[in-house]
């Protein structure tokens, strides 16, 4: 078989960044020098042993056979026995070394890049694609891990072979080596134009497997809806075509090869018949033994093979190179939002306060915020009310510093957020967003998310203080109950419930709440609205309101419009006033009266 | 395939010619020097080296490319069959599942294929080196070729213990994808309950898996790839040491020890891949099966053999003593005895508490399911008579979970009739109340969306799927919930269009909100799979306390 990589021109590394990399991944194999100490050296040693097989041949046949020794030719065979063995062994630690070593490296890397990824505030998430964070943990680090576990060896035992063959025909006859390597450029060439090739052709090929596969998966979660529009011969025939597709890009792949490998084997052919053509001649003029004809045979296996084999684990190789560039970049990244070096803690009660606030989702862009000044006394809850696109969920986020402002401030307690320890932040807000979001993992696991160390009892007193313990209790698991196998099951309403239990279990002093704009099945829409009014007791509240009640109910109003404040007040205060709330609260009491 | 096998024959014949071919050379042209023997041996390599690189080309290129064939096809195959299964079959299929038949059963039975011709060449190889070596020293041949068997038991072990390992290690490099994927796509989550630490924390635990299943492969691989190589140095041991003393005895010549060695190394890749190909074979085998499952499982909702065309009309549905049941275990069907008149053009709404049973109703219309007992009919006819795609396209819906296709806007609502024209496209649209936003997305109605695409709010979506089934024009058109995600201060913008597209239409609304009840001429009261009142919104205020008890659940929560 082939190999199935190809790398995109522009992920290929630069000149001088092969260097650099390679600098970069041998200081994160720091920690485990003594294995890769232990590593080259049974490498080296194994090169010896891999060598000493043919020598002990030759030695066999030009000191045994030629002379007629029979104790040089068992000397040959034990010295032979011996090599084989010591390649047995030495073959085994060095897989055992790479492999730990690799793998450990690798395991180190998904740590780091994850690690890292979390410390990420959400601007860099707005930046990137989730698809591209998700293939620098999966599909980059998993063809590095294919270089380990497969291509590494290879790689290294392949070019081994190779030299020490080179170096041994050159050692016994040059111009016969000279005569034999003849061909070897042309291998070269044709090597070089086939690795690109193919790897160009891989790429074609990577290309068109996803976009069957996704056709594929898409009919399938699709298929009720094609098969409610009758559409389900018109859709075979598209899929029809992307199938086709996928088979001629697997079919010129197949052809670039099919002209390659004759190639190879024709050298190594020819080769042998330059050995025994002219070999022999030199023979007869007494130029070089018989014993070297029958080496040189023997060696020219070893000439072609390894090129072969390079000239695929060379698209390995360069897809590993671009991927580790890749993870290195992600590392470099700098998160929009960082603790500063004397973060001092926040203290524990305290106004929330923006000053003159100002923010733009990029620095150049327009301003989301212009100018916000907002008092929240501790106890107090404040509604956000106002139009799709005002900016209200973007001052929720700048008031929990999901962002740094591009002037003004966030201040707790008199401290600017921006000097607040992380850990002191994590402790006094919660951020509850617009939907509930599970992740894999039992109910527990999910609430317990907000507070690792919380008992189960912790986590049950949690969800029945705001009243949601005996709605899942009452599942078939109770609170072990598997997310992911219920998956869809789970209704929207009830995975609001999740995240209000979250939010009970961190306990902590400022609530952020977005609150869901769609509406929930009747029977959890009633639970949400109970335990969201126990879960703000007591608690400094900022909630963005989509409904009536929850603007009612709340101590004060902020309309937001156009990026900044355009009225604060208590509900009644506003509803008299006549203006922008007036007029919001007129349709929303309109429609629920419809 | 045949061309493959032949060519693979010829070049497996010049591969074993060619040391025979030096052999000679080597005797004859050096050792005896016979006149011209040389040069003559020297070109015999040179024309059998030709020929044997053709075939190497030709045996690659067509192995490949019928086993390719085969899977493609076999793809295709797969594809059309899942299109038509019923619903009850995809309901009960993980979509995973099903893709992983589509993409490594089918691989696994690709690879199998390929290694056919190969496999032959191997066999003619291993036949006639041992041939070759038996004839120029029995006893040696016996000798090297000895330890080969053990190769090729040692290469079927080692495929047999790799695959499981390789299978476990592929498993838990799926958990760490799962995991990245939800906490990207959770991220908000994450970050707002400060829950960064115990997300590292359980990626660690993963890696840690990972790692755990990776050193074990190596340990696997350590165990068995040195011995691979070992086995043939056995061979070749034999070789040097007993045929040396035999050249030693005059009975062997030096070209024969040369000889034997190219053959001992021409039998290692034969008989490994050979041994590969048992446990490879096998692994096929349960694929093939798996895909083979799928394919024998009969649509279960097909034309009669005389299915008749749905007559001329306006959409006349009755529901005469419908029972029905997902499952024939469960204890209680989810619709019993159920009967419903909905005339030409008029509007009910299915109302009812969660699990009652309204979506049922809803798709035993298109007859995604068959009913139990009793019948529908529309305009006059048993459902089960019509043809199916003219029932299908006679009647659209809109389904309670939105699934939009990873495309245009515009092909989406253009799904029913991809030839229609953009203002066709643009007034369902309007009727959906979804022109507005999207004549405000980057590209218009040109805007991808899907995953890989521009991503739209749950309205949004509802939207565009009620533009699609109004482009279609059916004669009864159904809203499974299809607003319940638009945000309730835009909700009346569709609800006036609504009114536009159910004029004259019959129309089934399934609906909690009650200004969408309102729409309807009728509401029908469903709870546990029957009919429990039937009148108008306000009669059925005045007149039913159920009626009110689930109309306030709604109301209690918008207030
Ligand atoms: N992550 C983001 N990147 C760039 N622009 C954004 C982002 N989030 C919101 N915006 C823009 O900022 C403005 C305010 O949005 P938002 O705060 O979400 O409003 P609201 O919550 O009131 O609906 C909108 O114009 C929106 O398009
Ligand atoms: N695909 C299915 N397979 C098995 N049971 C189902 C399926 N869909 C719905 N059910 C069950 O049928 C009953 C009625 O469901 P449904 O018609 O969806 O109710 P409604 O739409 O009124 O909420 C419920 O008990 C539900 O669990
Ligand atoms: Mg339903």
């Amino acid at each position: 078989m082939w190999s199935s990589h190809g790398v995109d021109e522009e992920d290929r590394l630069k000149k001088g960044e092969t260097g650099n990399l390679l600098r970069r991944a041998l200081r994160m194999l720091r920690p485990y020098r003594g294995q890769v100490v232990l590593c080259v050296t049974v490498l080296l040693l194994w090169t010896l042993a891999t060598v000493a097989g043919p020598f002990a041949i030759r030695y066999g046949v030009d000191q045994g056979l030629a002379n007629h020794n029979g104790a040089a030719l068992n000397r040959a065979a034990v010295g032979f026995a011996i090599s084989a063995v010591a390649v047995l062994i030495l073959s085994r630690a060095q897989i055992l070394l790479v492999n730990r070593i690799g793998e450990s490296f690798l395991r180190d890397m998904r740590e780091r890049v994850f690690d890292h990824l979390m410390h990420m505030s959400l601007g860099f998430y707005d930046s990137q694609q989730t698809g591209k964070l998700v293939a620098r943990m999966t599909s980059d680090i998993d063809s590095l891990q294919e270089l380990v576990q497969q291509g590494l060896i290879a790689f290294v035992t392949s070019g081994l072979l190779l030299i020490v063959t080179i170096t041994a025909l050159m050692f016994i006859s040059p111009v016969l080596a000279l005569l034999c390597l003849a061909s070897l450029p042309l291998v070269l060439i044709a090597s070089v134009q086939f690795q690109r090739s193919s790897n160009r052709a891989y790429l074609v090929v990577r290309e068109r497997i996803g976009q069957t596969l996704s056709t594929f998966q898409e009919s399938l979660s699709g298929v009720r809806v094609i098969q409610a529009f009758g559409r389900e011969a018109a859709n075979e025939t598209r899929f029809a075509h992307h199938n086709q597709e996928q088979l001629d890009a697997y079919a010129y792949a197949v052809k670039i090869s099919a002209l390659y490998f004759p190639v190879v084997e024709l050298a190594g052919n020819f080769a042998l018949a330059i050995v025994v053509g002219i070999g022999g001649s030199f023979v007869h003029s007494n130029a070089i033994t018989l014993g070297t004809i029958i080496a040189f045979v023997l060696y020219l296996q070893n000439l072609f093979d390894p090129v072969q084999q390079l000239s695929q684990l060379f698209n390995m190789l360069q897809s590993a190179g671009a991927a580790l560039n890749k993870l290195f970049g992600v590392l470099d990244t700098q998160s929009p939002v960082q603790e500063r070096q004397a973060a001092v803690d926040l203290p524990d009660h305290g106004n929330l306060e923006a000053v003159d606030l100002t923010f733009g989702y990029s620095e150049a862009g327009p301003k989301v915020l212009s100018h916000v000044n907002l008092v929240v006394k501790p106890g107090e809850r404040l509604a956000l009310v106002g139009p799709t696109g005002a900016g209200k969920s973007t001052l929720a986020k700048l008031l929990s510093r999901m962002y740094d402002p591009l002037d003004g401030s966030v201040r707790y307690g008199g401290v600017d957020l921006r000097d607040a320890s992380f850990a002191s932040m994590r402790e006094r807000f919660t951020v509850v967003p617009q939907e509930g979001y599970l992740f894999q993992g039992t109910i527990l696991d999910n609430v317990r998310l907000a507070r690792p160390s919380a008992t189960d009892d912790e986590v049950a007193a949690a969800m029945a203080r705001i009243g949601v313990l005996e709605h899942f209790i009452g599942m078939e698991d109770g609170l072990h109950t598997e997310v992911r196998e219920r998956g869809s099951r789970f209704s929207a309403g009830e995975r609001q419930l999740v995240s209000l239990a979250r939010a009970a279990l961190a306990d902590s002093e400022i609530l952020v709440l977005d609150e869901a704009t769609s509406s929930l099945d009747p029977g959890t829409e009633v639970e949400v609205e109970v335990a969201l009014t126990k879960l703000m007791e007591g608690k400094t509240v900022i909630v963005i309101a989509h409904r009536l009640s929850t603007a009612e109910r709340a101590d004060m109003v902020a309309v937001v419009d156009a990026g900044g404040i355009v009225e604060m007040g208590t509900h009644a205060d506003l509803v008299r006033r006549t203006g922008a709330y007036a007029a919001l609260f007129g349709s929303w009491s309109g429609q629920a009266a419809s | 395939m045949f061309f493959g096998v032949l060519a693979g024959f010829v070049w497996t014949i010049a591969k074993v010619a060619l040391p025979l071919m030096a052999r000679q050379g080597i005797h004859r042209g050096i050792e005896l020097d016979e006149p011209n023997a040389l040069r003559n041996w020297t070109i015999g390599i040179v024309v059998v080296a030709l020929i044997s690189g053709l075939c190497t080309g030709m045996r690659r290129y067509l192995a490949f490319g019928v086993a390719y064939r085969v899977e493609t096809d076999l793809r295709l195959k797969m594809f059309a069959h899942l299109q038509r299964l019923h619903f009850a079959f995809h309901d009960q299929s993980q979509t995973g599942q099903l893709m992983s038949r589509a993409a490594t059963d089918l691989q696994q039975i690709q690879g199998f294929i390929v290694m056919i011709p190969i496999t032959f060449s191997n066999l003619l190889t291993i036949v006639l080196v041992a041939i070759v070596v038996m004839v120029i020293n029995l006893k040696l041949a016996l000798l090297a070729l000895a330890p080969l068997p053990f190769l090729n038991y040692m290469a079927n072990r080692f495929s047999k213990r790799i695959h499981p390992v390789a299978m476990e290690l592929q498993q838990e490099l799926a958990g760490v994808s799962t995991s990245v994927e939800e906490t990207v796509t959770g991220i908000r989550v994450v970050k707002g309950f400060g829950a960064e630490r115990v997300q590292s924390a359980r990626m660690k635990e993963t890696a840690a898996r990972v790692f755990d299943r990776a050193v074990y492969a190596g340990r696997v691989r350590a165990g068995f790839m040195p011995l691979l190589d070992f086995i043939p140095a056995l061979g070749i041991l034999a070789v040097v040491w007993y045929g040396g003393h035999e050249v030693l005895n005059g009975r062997l010549s030096v070209a024969d020890i040369a000889g034997f060695l190219l053959y001992v190394n021409m039998l290692v890749f034969p008989l490994r891949l050979t041994g590969q190909l048992v446990s490879q074979g096998q692994r096929a085998v349960a694929a093939a099966q798996r895909i083979e499952e799928i394919l024998v499982t009969e649509p279960a909702i097909v034309n009669k053999a005389n299915a008749v065309s749905l007559p001329p009309g306006n959409g006349d549905v009755v529901f005469d003593n419908v029972s029905f049941g997902y499952s024939r275990e469960a204890e209680r069907a989810v619709l019993e005895n159920l009967s419903l008149t909905i005339h030409a053009g008029e509007a009910v709404a299915l109302v009812g508490p969660t699990g009652c049973g309204k979506t049922t109703v809803a798709r035993l219309l298109p007859r995604f399911y068959e009913v139990d007992g009793g019948s529908i009919t529309v305009d006059g006819v048993d459902i089960r008579d019509v043809k199916l795609n003219e029932l299908r396209t006679a009647i659209g819906i809109v389904f309670e979970d939105t699934f939009l296709f990873g495309d245009t806007v515009a092909a989406n609502i253009a799904f029913a009739d991809p030839e229609a024209t953009q203002e066709r496209i643009e007034a369902a649209a309007a009727l959906a109340g979804a022109h507005e936003f999207i004549s405000e997305l980057p590209n218009g109605y040109s805007t991808e969306i899907g995953e890989r695409g521009f991503s739209l709010s749950g309205g949004q979506r509802q939207r565009i799927a009620l533009a699609r089934a109004i482009l279609a024009d059916p004669r009864v058109l159904i809203l499974d919930d299809a607003t319940s995600s638009v945000d309730p201060t835009k909700e009346h913008e569709i609800r006036d269009a609504l009114k536009t597209v159910m004029k004259g239409r019959t129309t089934i609304v399934i609906a909690h909100r009650p200004a969408t009840i309102a729409l309807a001429d009728r509401v029908v009261l469903l709870d546990e799979g029957r009919i429990i009142a039937e009148g108008t919104h306000v009669e059925l205020l005045r007149t039913s306390s159920r009626y009110r008890e689930v109309l306030a659940q709604a109301e209690g929560a918008a207030a």
